[in-house]
């Protein structure tokens, strides 16, 4: 067996996998696995002729949906016989010997020929005609042009086995390679990266003594062998589809894409719109590229600690390598040529003849910025928007050309700088005679971690429904434990196996809910980067320490705390730090600290921003709250509650910023933000010794805190951080307005009541107020209460959408699996609010309803 | 059959209410005739059901699972052929009941189930009283249903099936769960 026939059901899988998420109605969806299953039997050898057989006319009928098939019936069965074939091909191929393989490539065979609406005996008469002679299409391929030594793909499966020592076998893959490059029947780009290849793994082969760098060195090589086995796929993909996809061939064909060591120059210019190709490449590249950036932008960061850092600057490197690399594969020009540049300069800087310093941390940073908005446009462009360069794309590019051609004024103010390199290479000179030359293939953040930290990307929906299931496994689980028969005396064991089941399903549990959970590291960087820039800007001298980056948090979370945390980074920099001047006046440091960090506590996520500068006004703040009618006087206020004003909406306004401190800025915002994510933001200060904002927030919003009510007959879930506080009221507490709107007092505050069951018309509640129950319910300032049955006990509930087949209900964001296993309604307190004030406004509108 | 629901969003919902009619009593004028796409659908494997004593027909490819009669949370404020929704292992989906759908009479003495079905990515499960046999329909067996006029519309049947001396209902079941086509052809009409 070849190496490339053992990849073979690999490969099938995959088509499977397609196959699976093809729809009959979409014939764009079959366009890809039909062609893999044509190459693929073309691939398999003379003596698995049955298996190439069926192959072959699964690839035939594949391309008769929704083509020569006529009905959607007829598609789905045709869908469903190609399915079946893929399957019994990868069993026949696992265990070519098996008699039941065998079988089940006869069966699958026939239920083809049906499908395509053939005689299914067909099948056993090509038999042995199958056997004796290699099917005729795809051994035209083989037999009609010299074979190469090794196939690509034999060349791509090969090297996931070599070691750089096995020579010999390197020496074949070089010798395969070499081939593509001069096969006239490859794409252009394929026999392009061919070449990248062989001169990477000439490297290997010329340079054996450095280890370490051999297997980065080889790895890379699998890159561009991978590189061009996808491009080779798309490729036949294309032509394959037939005409209405002929335009993407041109764009391969006709050069447009450049070879990643192409000089990119020649494609400035290039218009800027988006490459047709594969758009599910595209979005990987996306992903792929963010992280990249993040990780480039950290270590530019770490650099202008210690221009020196080899490790940080091979980072970036690499990154923008990667980058220009991966955007050449795919086309975008714009990118590439950007890229091109960027890596040049850093190729210097690397090399020693550039030192990091003068303008070329600013530039990095700023390059990083436009690549990172070339690539968003890429995203938006994916969804319609057309593609646009970013304003400072040509300025950037002009000047990263002119620093990297050696620039002399860049030079000169770089003086300061070169002095540091050298020491750099003498330390690390005799360890590691060359820096790393290759670029290396993109490997995660830190290499040493490789194992201890390697992940999967998984589809998000996905593992929704793992977590859906395994909660369903909890509530299933509960109902066993809670049968009768349970803990009868006859099943004395039972009980115990159920509960140590019980344990199992918990934990499982647990750990389903924290797959969904990223560590907070990205988006403390995002900060890091803030601070410096904002600090350059305004001219203060900020240090900006972050703890306990490490700490996880739901996925959904993390952008949504995005937003509130940049302003008040910006903020705490801006107004709260003081000048280098004033804070010398004030007998502090020169360099202000901000201190970023994160931890766990008790169920939610502390997120703590502290910063020593001058801390807030409290008088100021009482001035201006009084002037804006917020509170007649501070006499009965403690600290928290003044510094609370600041949340206000509107209480800070462009005049206010300078007054106080522009502490205000957006912080309105800031706390609707948080409490979006139901968490809740304190501030204690000090004047003269900085302030501290305190952000408590829950692990995830999968899992709402919910109170159960009963009404009626029926069972909601009201989200526990909505409620103020419930009680039975007395009847003097009730009073009403013109006899209709029912209003009832807490203490000293009247708020108006709405009955639940009146709202959602629920036959059969309790109908006196003082037999029932009052929840007060707040959103922000606003109060209502609303009449309820009972409590029933708080619960956790995780969040579930109603169905896109009904729409949305208006008050009800949504259902939750009760512990019983039925579902129970969420209430969506702020738009209960909002329909309840049009009620108010016209009632008329809502009694035809109710 | 007019209620006021407004998307918060602004956006059209799934189902507009105030478009949706009686699938037998549109006054639209376009007529019973079946279109081109729905013949082909009229042969196969049906999964028949009863409903008020007749029995309809559901292709059954678009049939998920058949379930016994499971307790449904009601939903305020939704159309009264929306029963609920129901947890179906994990995934809440929304039931209909086809007999207030087609303005029957409630019933009181069948035993209900609830067939799953589902159009594009929408899963919606429809209460009917009985689920009778999954039959292998010929095209041959099928006739175009008659033109009852205005009274009685017939644009939610692929056909009348004739077997065994019964007469089954092919269904359409995009059609009534399609509630955009609702919206448009009432539009027509208007």
């Amino acid at each position: 067996m070849t190496s490339a026939e053992q990849s073979l059901p690999d490969l099938l899988r995959g088509v499977r996998a397609e196959l699976d998420a093809a729809t009959p109605a979409d014939t764009a969806t079959l366009a890809r696995p039909r062609a893999k299953l044509a190459w693929i039997a073309s691939m398999l050898p003379t003596q698995r002729g049955e298996a190439r057989r069926l192959l072959d006319l699964a690839a035939e009928a594949a391309s008769a949906i929704g083509t020569t098939l006529e009905g959607e019936q007829e598609h789905q069965r045709c869908l469903n016989a190609v399915r079946a074939a893929v399957g019994a091909a990868i069993e026949h191929l696992a265990a070519p010997e098996d008699l039941g393989g065998e079988l089940l490539l006869i069966q699958a065979g026939q239920q083809l020929l049906r499908a395509l609406g053939r005689d299914h005996q067909e099948w056993m008469r090509g038999m042995s005609r199958g056997n004796v002679t290699p099917h005729d299409t795809a051994s035209e391929i083989i037999e009609g042009q010299p074979v190469p030594l090794l196939t690509l793909d034999d060349a791509a499966a090969l090297l996931l086995m070599v070691e750089p020592s096995e020579r010999a076998e390197m020496e074949r893959i070089r010798h395969a390679l070499e081939a593509l490059t001069e096969d006239e029947r490859e794409v252009p780009l394929v026999r392009t990266l061919a070449g990248d290849a062989v001169a990477s793994i000439r490297r290997v082969l010329d340079d054996v003594s450095a280890a370490e760098d051999l297997v980065t060195d080889l790895a890379e090589v699998a890159q561009f062998v991978n590189l061009a086995v996808r491009a080779r796929d798309d490729a036949a993909e294309w032509m394959s589809a037939g005409p209405q996809l002929a335009i993407p061939i041109g764009v391969v064909e006709g050069g447009s894409v450049p070879a990643p060591r192409a000089p990119a120059t020649a494609h400035h210019g290039v218009a800027d719109a988006l490459p047709e190709g594969d758009r599910e490449l595209i979005a990987d590249f996306v992903v792929e590229c963010g992280e990249y950036l993040e990780s480039a932008e950290a270590a530019l960061l770490k650099l202008e600690a210690n221009p020196t850092d080899i490790e940080a600057i091979n980072t970036v490197f690499r990154a923008f390598h990667t980058v220009k690399g991966t955007s050449g594969f795919l086309g975008l020009d714009v990118i590439t040529t950007f890229a091109h540049e960027a890596e040049s300069l850093f190729s210097r800087v690397r090399d020693g003849e550039l030192p990091f310093a003068g303008r070329i941390p600013d530039l990095a940073l700023r390059a990083a910025d436009v690549v990172k908005a070339l690539v968003e446009t890429v995203d938006k462009a994916l969804h319609g928007t057309p593609m646009t360069r970013p304003g400072t794309y040509d300025t950037v590019l002009e000047e990263l050309a002119r620093v990297a051609a050696g620039d002399m004024s860049t030079g000169a103010e770089a003086a300061d700088g070169i002095a540091a390199t050298p020491t750099a290479e003498a330390e690390e000179g005799p360890a590691r005679p060359r820096l790393v030359q290759a670029p290396e293939p993109w490997r995660g953040e830190e290499r040493r971690d490789q194992n201890s930290d390697s992940s999967i990307r998984v589809r998000t929906d996905r593992l929704d429904r793992l977590i859906d299931m395994v909660s369903e496994l909890v509530i299933a689980h509960t109902m066993i434990a809670q049968d009768e028969s349970v803990p009868q005396v006859g099943h004395h064991g039972l009980g115990r196996k159920v509960s140590h089941a019980g344990k199992i399903v918990r934990e499982l549990h647990d750990l389903s809910l924290s797959m969904r959970m990223v560590p907070l590291k990205p988006t403390f960087q995002k900060m890091t980067r803030l601070v410096r820039d904002v600090a350059h800007n305004v001219g203060k001298e900020v240090e900006f320490i972050t703890e306990g980056d490490e700490t996880e948090i739901d996925r959904n979370m993390v952008d949504a705390l995005s937003d509130p945390l940049v302003h008040m980074v910006r903020n705490a920099v801006d107004h709260g730090i003081e000048t280098p001047d004033e804070r010398i006046a004030a007998g502090k440091p020169r360099h202000g600290s901000v201190r970023l960090s994160a931890k766990h506590s008790g169920g939610s996520v502390l997120v703590e921003l502290r910063d020593d500068g001058r801390g807030l006004d409290k008088d100021r703040i009482v001035v201006k709250a009084i002037e804006k009618g917020l509170i007649e006087s501070a006499a009965k206020l403690a600290d928290a509650e003044i510094f609370n004003l600041i949340f206000a909406p509107g209480f800070s306004t462009a005049t206010h910023v300078t007054a106080l401190s522009g502490r205000g800025v957006g912080m309105d915002v800031v706390r609707r933000n948080i409490e979006s994510l139901r968490g809740l933001v304190t501030i204690s200060s000090v004047p003269g010794e900085g302030t501290l904002f305190t952000l408590r927030l829950p692990l995830t919003l999968a899992v709402t805190d919910g109170m159960l009510v009963q009404v009626g007959p029926e069972r909601y879930v009201i989200p526990t951080t909505c409620i103020h506080m419930s009680f039975r009221p007395e009847r003097s507490a009730l009073s009403t307005i013109a006899g209709r709107g029912e209003m009832v007092r807490l203490r000293d505050e009247v708020m108006p009541m709405f009955r639940l069951h009146k709202l959602f018309s629920v036959v059969g509640a309790q109908e006196d107020p003082c037999a029932a129950l009052v929840v007060v319910v707040s959103i922000g300032s606003q109060r209502v209460a609303l009449l309820v049955d009972a409590l029933l006990g708080q619960q956790q509930v995780v969040a579930k959408s109603l169905g896109e087949g009904i729409g949305k209900i208006e008050g009800v964001s949504g259902g939750a699996i009760l512990g019983d296993g039925r579902v129970g309604l969420i209430l969506d307190v702020a738009e209960l609010l909002v329909m309840l004030r049009r009620r108010e406004a016209g009632p008329d509108q809502l009694r035809s309803v109710a | 059959m007019m209620r006021d629901v407004v998307s918060r969003s602004g956006t059209p919902l799934p189902i507009d209410l105030s478009t949706v009619q009686h699938p037998f009593e549109m006054s639209t004028a376009t007529g019973a005739v079946p279109a081109e796409s729905s013949l082909a659908r009229r042969s196969g494997k049906f999964l028949t059901f009863f409903l008020a004593g007749e029995e309809y027909g559901l292709e059954i490819l678009k049939v998920h699972e058949i379930l016994g009669m499971l307790p449904i949370t009601r939903i305020p404020r939704a159309p009264d052929f929306i029963l609920g929704v129901i947890n179906l292992r994990g995934k809440v989906i929304p039931i209909m009941d086809l007999r207030t759908r087609f303005l029957m009479p409630p019933s009181e003495t069948a035993e209900p189930c609830i067939i799953v079905t589902q159009i594009q990515r929408v899963q919606i499960g429809i209460v009917v009283d009985q689920v009778s046999e999954v039959c292998n329909i010929a095209a041959g067996e099928v006739e175009d249903t008659p033109n009852f006029g205005a009274d009685v519309h017939t644009e939610f049947l692929l056909g009348l099936a004739k077997q065994g001396g019964r007469v089954k209902l092919l269904l359409d079941i995009d059609r009534i769960l399609d509630m955009k086509e609702l919206a448009s052809a009432s539009e027509a009409a208007a």
